[in-house]
């Protein structure tokens, strides 16, 4: 039942923010999470939290600028992604790193079909392994990497532009791609948004059965906090930029410390924009001037003075970032 | 892809089609009658009746039409009254001097423009990025005769490295005549001695027109290249592993492109309108010379025989451009065919 809990990727305290033209907004603010070996991660929050820009951060594909990476490590295997150079980037990439971007209608390239951006993947993967596949062989991994998300008739679909595909095609191809060569992490963002609500079940199955039948760690993002849940072992929750709270995903949800984890489980089931102010009142700060000290505290109900001025760390011990369970400054 | 071509050929034959209508009108209806302009004041009225007859001018508009176009098919758009020749003879003496401008101007602007455009896109703020795009606001705020003028002043007459006005110098007889492109000509002819000359010729006008297409196509390839660079299925080839020279020189830039072909093909208006005037400056005996005679001494056929160029060649441009973008954005065919 245990597994092997040595870390594969380990965030580190990393800082990001985004130059625009009214400033700079201050999105992540010194974050720090873990993905063991074959674990199942979730990471919730609303929606501009961070989730995504964490993603690009730990994948390096944060476009600099307007990203600027004030500080803080992304640890592979103990080795700093932040500071590897391009080829080493590459070859980790390759040979170790899988993603399902959020938005499917985005992340196909609209100018070359299915068939030609997967195969150039299963391609470049082999060549890294030393391997030189056939045509044939390259083909049919794309094609059998297309049916196990559930795509009706692969072989058509190959040929197929993007703009040919619905939403729901484009995510099972999003999804192909990202199980069409064997990798140790997935980093799943909202990979089911686009399809409907029977078959996000069924892909998102699918999703856990290949992550379970290949070893995968994965780090799934997602609204649902049904599917966290049910997909994961631990979980973070987020808030403006900063994690709010870990722990096992069970005891986390039975027993919520955190009390914006507090407000957003009364929001169960879906937390769209609007969703969570139902649970609590207040919008999710602005990044130009964020909140002193606690990010939540304009919207938390048990704000102290402290809170206005420190910033609450992430316990190891309780997991949780909130001045209230702090022993020593109640 | 090979329907999308036939298509847009049909396209582009109706737009001729209708381009031609309009000249037909220009060139017989405004004028007033041009049996009597033909034939000039002294002329009798049965004179004047006898040629309103054999130019079909006495039968209805859309036969008038039929007969003018067949003439025009066979090459025949009646005499310049300027040169006192037939006007395709003029335009056969005149337009390849324009048109080995006009490509060679455009080779350059692409070469030069398209690397420097990807370059400062992907070396986004560096040293090399700030000196294009400074670059690049001048030469597209400056008129093209303007840099013609400083051009043949600085490297003509002050440095003495590049030659005077003309094609060739007065001296060098020109080629026998094949294609009327210089360069190809003294090729065949044997004289690499000449193409040589003749390309110095054509160094400083050509820059001159290239400089602004250099400036405005490489602007927008700069700007696209870094908006595409930050499209997430260009994060997504890169987080798949797929090779960095891989995708930048297949995923990026084939997308990036797209808006600069679409640009181009507007842009060749500009490069024809330019032409006039660095044609002027470095006193090319081209066809732009003669269009703005043709219009100065209200020549008319002249006057229709250059629309009537200026309208084919944008045509065919049009078409080049639209097949080209077909085969860089599928999506472009298959929107269109509506699945
Ligand atoms: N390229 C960018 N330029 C400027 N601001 C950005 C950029 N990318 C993200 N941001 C800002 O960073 C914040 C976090 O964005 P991010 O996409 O990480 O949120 P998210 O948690 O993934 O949200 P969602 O659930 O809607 O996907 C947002 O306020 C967003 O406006
Ligand atoms: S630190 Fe203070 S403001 Fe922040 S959640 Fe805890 S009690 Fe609320
Ligand atoms: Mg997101």
């Amino acid at each position: 039942m245990e597994r092997n809990m040595e870390s594969l990727v380990q965030v580190k305290g990393l800082s990001v923010g985004f130059r625009v033209f009214e400033g700079l907004l201050r999105v992540l603010d010194g974050i720090s999470l873990r993905i063991g070996q074959g674990e199942r991660v979730g990471l919730v929050g609303e929606t501009g939290c961070g989730k995504t820009t964490t993603v690009k951060s730990i994948l390096k594909v944060l476009p600099q600028p307007p990203a600027v990476i004030f500080g803080g490590e992304v640890l592979f295997r103990g080795k700093d992604v932040l500071r590897m150079g391009r080829r080493a980037v590459h070859q980790l990439r390759r040979s170790s790193v899988a993603a399902i971007f959020q938005d499917p209608l985005q992340a196909l390239n609209p100018v070359f079909t299915v068939g030609t951006q997967l195969s150039d993947i299963v391609r470049d993967w082999a060549a890294g392994t030393g391997k030189r596949l056939s045509k044939k062989e390259i083909f049919r991994r794309c094609v059998e990497a297309l049916a196990q998300t559930g795509m009706p008739d692969p072989e058509r679909i190959m040929t197929c532009y993007p703009i040919q595909l619905s939403g729901g095609m484009r995510q099972r191809v999003c999804i192909a791609e990202a199980l069409v060569r064997p990798v140790e992490l997935l980093l799943a963002d909202e990979p089911t948004t686009n399809l409907d609500v029977t078959i996000q079940d069924q892909i998102l199955r699918k999703l856990d059965e290949l992550v379970e039948e290949k070893g995968m760690s994965i780090l799934l993002i997602t609204h649902s906090l049904g599917v966290v849940m049910d997909l994961t072992e631990r979980v973070y929750i987020m808030y403006a930029g900063t994690i709010v709270e870990e722990g096992k995903t069970e005891e986390l949800f039975t027993n919520p410390k955190h009390p914006y984890t507090q407000g957003l489980l009364k929001s169960i089931p879906k937390l769209t924009g609007e969703g969570i102010s139902q649970g609590i009142p207040g919008r999710i700060p602005n990044y130009l001037h964020p909140p002193s000290g606690c990010r939540f505290h304009p919207r938390c109900e048990h704000v102290m003075p402290i809170c206005t001025q420190q910033k609450p760390p992430l316990t190891e011990s309780e997991g949780v970032a909130c001045h209230l369970y702090r022993g020593d400054v109640r | 892809m090979g329907a999308y071509i036939v298509k847009r050929l049909l396209q582009s034959i109706l737009v001729l089609f209708g381009l031609s209508l309009l000249i037909f009108f220009i060139a017989r209806v405004v004028p007033g009658d041009p049996a009597r302009a033909a034939l000039g004041n002294l002329a009798t009225e049965e004179q004047v009746e006898r040629l309103r007859a054999e130019m079909h001018l006495d039968k209805p508009f859309f036969v008038q039409y039929y007969y003018w176009l067949i003439s025009v098919l066979h090459g025949d758009l009646g005499k310049s009254l300027y040169t006192q020749r037939p006007v395709t003879q003029d335009l056969v003496q005149f337009l390849p001097a324009t048109l080995e401008l006009m490509l060679f101007a455009t080779l350059i602007s692409l070469v030069v423009g398209q690397t420097m455009g990807v370059l400062s896109g992907y070396f986004r703020n560096s040293w090399f990025d700030g000196l294009f795009r400074v670059i690049s606001y001048a030469g597209v705020a400056t008129p093209p005769f303007v840099i013609a003028i400083f051009l043949l002043f600085i490297f003509s007459q002050l440095l003495g490295l590049a030659p005077g006005v003309g094609r060739l110098p007065i001296t060098m007889a020109e080629p026998p005549r094949v294609t009327g492109f210089l360069l190809i000509d003294s090729l065949l002819a044997g004289r690499p001695d000449v193409t040589l000359v003749a390309l110095k010729h054509m160094l400083l006008p050509a820059i001159s027109l290239a400089i602004a297409h250099i400036a405005q196509e490489g602007r927008i390839t700069r700007s696209s290249l870094i908006d595409v660079q930050q499209k997430d299925y260009i994060l997504a080839h890169q987080v798949h592993g797929i090779r960095p020279t891989k995708v930048i020189f297949k995923y990026l830039l084939r997308p990036s492109i797209v808006p600069t072909v679409t640009v181009m093909g507007m842009d060749f208006a500009f490069l024809l309108s330019n032409a006039f005037l660095v044609e002027v400056v470095f006193m090319w005996p081209g066809f732009s010379r003669y269009a703005v005679n043709a219009m100065l001494s209200k020549d008319l056929n002249a006057i229709v025989a250059v629309v009537l160029v200026i309208g084919l060649t944008v045509a065919l441009v049009n078409l080049l451009v639209d097949v080209t973008i077909a085969f860089l954005d599928p999506t472009v065919r298959i929107r269109r065919r509506g699945g």
